[in-house]
């Protein structure tokens, strides 16, 4: 019990209200925030989405099949890979194709690929919400190797359109596999290279630690998925979980904040778990890269068969793929016409959007941007 | 849980002393660049447009998808790339030309201010007329500058009852003919 | 004006000119051609810099290796209209920032000729200077009517206010090494060599320059301290609100802010001007003194020049620190470690008074 002073009762002040956006720097992109500020101190934030809806899912039922799937580039663009696969999953579900294992390799691969690139670029938002900006340039140059890779592979750095229905548009280029083996040696250099500069910087912790707890039981109850959750101790990857696209053969473990050291009463799934799960995830992603890129089959990419004028059959299917930011559901229903009758997504990022609100109570104004940055939901894949 | 004053002071100078030396490492971690050579040294960024650093066409892998080139000759007018197109930037208007086993087409607009270069056009084309080349540097002022035309042009009415004319004529020629 | 310095009356062509307006006239001549060519100079070298260590070009088109990209900037910077008509408010309080600052170029230590005011409290002013100016700022961003403005001052405030103790007690350390705080004192009770500055006489002298250097960061809010003017969260702070002119302005007063701060902690703890290898004395015995004066000048401001690096090298690599953190790092460490040198540096002074 404080008593009041009375000098507290003639300077008693009430709450601001502020509002953000659509567009401010502190932002993850176009969206609206209602802050009420006691001082600095943040007491209730209310979100507002939408301002980046293109009618996806609407536009997709106008297209042909073919064209679905350079659509579903456009879901997130952070990770393109991930809606083409979960599209083409579905799709080949109701079809009943079995993509060859050379195909599906490659999948991983390009899987495995785009996260790397979308970390890459997560830990780039989080640097620039802190105003470190020598990591932000370090991370980027790296990156441009990924999107090396990917326009070697596919023609194309960031809206791949690489996956069909059956498989894979077209083989991969020779020398690949070769340079994705140099990728992987690069980053097992580059990771220390970024700890070193940032992520054991005293300021970088004493920012990160404690901001944002989002418990595994609040995690699970709101929908959080990806490395968020994994971070709160929600330890749930649909790689395992639900293997798709030949994820069952590889060895590899994924990482969990359970396994990270610290100090007595360090809660778990702060701002600075989420950041160092997505490190980890880096490295699990060039062990799965490397396996993948050593034990790639030679042979069909493709399902053996498909014409290219094949008509889906009617039927509807639900895909499940594990994105950058956690798990992407994909429900596709044909009725065996030419466009696809409805192409519903459950983007992870709702989850992430559902838990701004109770993260951001008691936290300062300053740390706002670290964040939102930290948490990380893609505008564009929630918005749709 | 009270520590003793000592243990306390222990932890606060400890702490004091990380932050030094965090601070010092990330500051060390910057030094090569500035001295390095080799992968170190090569810049992120380069001057645009530099004839002599800057990436050229020639620079990019073989599957890049830059802009469209369409081979007018080889083109059959058989619009699947108009109809497939996610982005509606293909425009296509063809009519019979003079020899009717043949189309002439008059329009074959590709709105490059529309394309998302996503190759499907390409993909679906029958007789491999359009494809995509490594060419990417297509800045421009205003949005018509980035209309390109393949197209033959339009057809005038003269043109028109010419051709009417010819095909008559080879018409009757087959008549006596047969 | 007995305490004005031979330097004035030493010009020779305005005699007959009162004082205020010799001591104006040469407010103004140190201003254009020491501060303005100095900030020029280290933008240049910040962004160069900058550039190297995160393997980017960096400015390169303006000149031979964009050299006059500051002078292209400032130029653009110029010739840009105001975003909102002139608020009277902003205008008053931006014309008081300036004074306040600029007021300070008379107490600018610039070698042992340069040296406009030189009293007992010299060491002083430009404190005094500081904190007005955090008053300026903090009023600036509150005319601006806006929340990111509102939001500037008050961390303006609460971080002056936090790092000015640390600092005037770092400030005590050297004065009381040196038995007074005129800057003509300071820079005789260093000698000429590195091992005789201040800075390195003990541990505890370079303790208080370690916390002089960086509670001025904390005082002025340079990166990585500028919460005050965090763009991320608050569209650039008190700066949220300045535009072109304004903006010069406004920025040139934050870089003379920090120029005047490395200034003072060259002079009082690495040695001031004094040339190394005793060049100063056989200088002045072989009577060259314009050589002498400017050579001090030069010497000053390289070392100068080569600690604000240091301090924009850290900048560039580390995240900014938030505000609140700022102000507790200021009270719990940096202020306990500034009464531990002091107290280390008195009992080092009494302990050579004793012998």
């Amino acid at each position: 019990m404080s008593i009041q002073h009375p000098l507290e009762e003639c300077l008693k002040t009430d709450l601001a209200t502020w509002e953000i956006g659509p567009y401010d720097a502190a932002l993850p992109g176009p969206m609206k925030l209602r802050l009420s500020l006691d001082g600095e101190v943040v007491v209730s934030a209310a979100y507002e989405t939408g301002f980046l809806h293109r009618g996806l899912e609407k536009a997709f039922e106008q297209q042909p099949w073919r064209a679905v799937v350079a659509y579903s580039d456009y879901l997130d663009t952070d990770g393109s890979i991930f809606g083409e696969l979960a599209v083409c999953l579905a799709v080949e579900e109701i079809a009943r194709i079995e993509v060859p294992r050379r195909g599906q390799y490659v999948r991983v691969l390009l899987s495995e690929l785009g996260r790397i690139s979308a970390h890459l670029g997560y830990i780039v938002r989080v640097a620039k919400a802190m105003n470190a900006e020598t990591i932000i340039h370090y991370v980027l140059r790296d990156r441009e190797r990924v999107l090396d890779l990917f326009e070697l592979a596919t023609g194309a750095r960031y809206t791949l359109n690489y996956l069909r229905f059956g498989g894979i548009q077209t083989d991969i280029t020779d020398g690949f596999v070769e340079r994705v083996l140099e990728v992987c040696e690069l980053f097992r250099v580059r990771l220390k290279e970024y700890n070193d500069l940032f992520t054991y910087n005293h300021a970088f912790l004493k920012r990160t630690q404690g901001l944002g707890v989002l418990s595994a039981d609040r995690a699970a109850a709101l929908g959080v998925t990806g490395p968020n959750g994994r971070a709160s101790g929600h330890a749930f990857d649909v790689r395992k979980a639900h293997p798709y696209s030949g994820y069952d053969l590889f060895d590899f473990a994924v990482p969990s904040a359970g396994g990270i050291e610290r100090d007595e009463g360090a809660s778990v799934g702060d701002a600075n778990d989420r950041f160092l799960l997505r490190l980890r995830e880096i490295s699990t992603s060039v062990d799965l890269l490397k396996q993948a890129a050593e034990g790639i089959p030679s042979g069909e990419f493709n399902y053996f068969g498909w014409g290219e004028k094949a008509i889906i059959p009617s039927g509807e299917a639900y895909s499940r793929v594990e994105t950058s930011r956690g798990l992407l559901g994909c429900h596709v229903v044909s009725d065996g016409g030419p466009s696809p009758t409805r192409i519903q997504f459950r983007p992870p990022s709702l989850a992430h959007f559902s838990a701004i609100p109770e993260l951001v109570k008691g936290i300062r104004l300053e740390d706002l941007p670290v964040l939102l940055a930290t948490l990380d939901p893609g505008i564009s894949e929630a918005d749709r | 849980m009270r520590g003793s004053v000592f243990s306390t002071l222990v932890a606060y100078l400890k702490d004091v002393l990380w932050a030094l030396r965090s601070v010092w490492g990330s500051c060390l971690t910057a030094v090569p660049y500035l001295f390095g050579s080799g992968d170190l040294h090569r810049e992120v960024t380069e001057l645009y447009p530099d004839p002599i650093s800057s990436k050229t066409p020639d620079d990019l892998p073989a599957k890049s998808r830059g802009f469209l080139f369409n081979d007018i000759d080889r083109c059959s007018g058989c619009r699947e790339c108009e109809k497939i197109c996610p982005a509606r930037c293909i425009r296509i208007e063809a009519e019979p030309a003079a020899d009717e086993s043949k189309i002439w087409i008059s329009v074959f607009d590709v709105d490059f201010s529309k394309c998302v270069f996503c190759g499907i056009c390409v993909e679906v084309c029958g007789p491999n007329s359009l494809r995509h080349t490594r060419e990417f540097e297509g800045a421009s002022y205003s949005n018509n500058e980035m209309v390109t035309r393949f197209g033959r042009g339009w057809v005038s009415p003269e043109q028109r009852k010419k051709w009417a004319a010819m095909r008559r004529q080879i018409e009757e020629e087959d008549g006596v003919r047969s | 004006m007995s305490w004005m310095s031979p330097w004035i009356e030493g010009i020779g062509i305005l005699d007959s000119a009162p004082a205020w307006v010799l001591a104006a006239l040469s407010l103004i001549v140190i201003y254009i051609f020491i501060v303005v060519p100095c900030a020029a100079l280290i933008s240049y070298l910040d962004r160069k810099l900058t550039a190297d260590f995160q393997a980017r070009v960096g400015p390169n088109q303006a000149g031979p290796a964009g050299i006059f990209q500051p002078l292209v900037d400032g130029l653009k910077l110029l010739q840009k209209q105001p975003r909102d008509p002139v608020s009277w408010r902003e205008a008053a309080w931006l014309s008081v920032h300036t004074m306040a600052l600029y007021s300070t170029v008379a107490v600018l230590p610039l070698g042992s000729a340069v040296l406009l005011v030189d009293t007992d409290m010299s060491a002083f002013l430009p404190f005094w200077s500081a904190l007005v100016l955090a008053l300026g700022t903090m009023l600036l961003g509150f005319s601006q009517s806006g929340v990111p403005g509102w939001f500037g001052g008050i961390r303006v405030a609460a971080q002056t206010l936090a790092g000015a103790f640390p600092a005037l007690i770092a400030l005590l350390c050297s004065g009381v090494a040196a038995g007074g705080f005129r800057w003509s004192l300071l820079a005789a009770a260093q000698g000429t060599s590195p091992l005789q500055w201040t800075a390195f006489a003990n541990p505890f002298q370079f303790l208080a320059f370690a916390v002089f250097v960086v509670s001025g960061l904390v005082t002025l809010g340079i990166p990585p301290m500028d919460a005050p003017f965090s763009s991320t969260d608050t569209h650039g702070g008190v700066s949220s609100g300045l535009w072109g002119r304004r903006y010069i302005l406004f920025r040139l007063g934050r870089f003379y802010g920090f120029f005047l701060w490395s200034v003072i902690a060259v002079t009082i703890f690495l040695g001031a001007w004094s040339l190394p290898f005793g060049g100063s004395d056989y200088l002045r015995e072989q009577g060259y003194l314009r050589l002498l004066q400017t050579l001090e000048l030069l010497w000053l401001l390289l070392k100068t020049l080569l600690l604000m690096i240091l301090v924009i090298w850290a900048a560039r690599v580390n995240p900014r620190t938030r505000v609140d953190q700022v102000t507790d790092f200021a009270w719990t460490v940096l202020s306990p470690f500034a009464l531990l040198a002091l107290i280390g540096a008195s009992v080092v002074v009494a302990w050579g008074y004793f012998q």
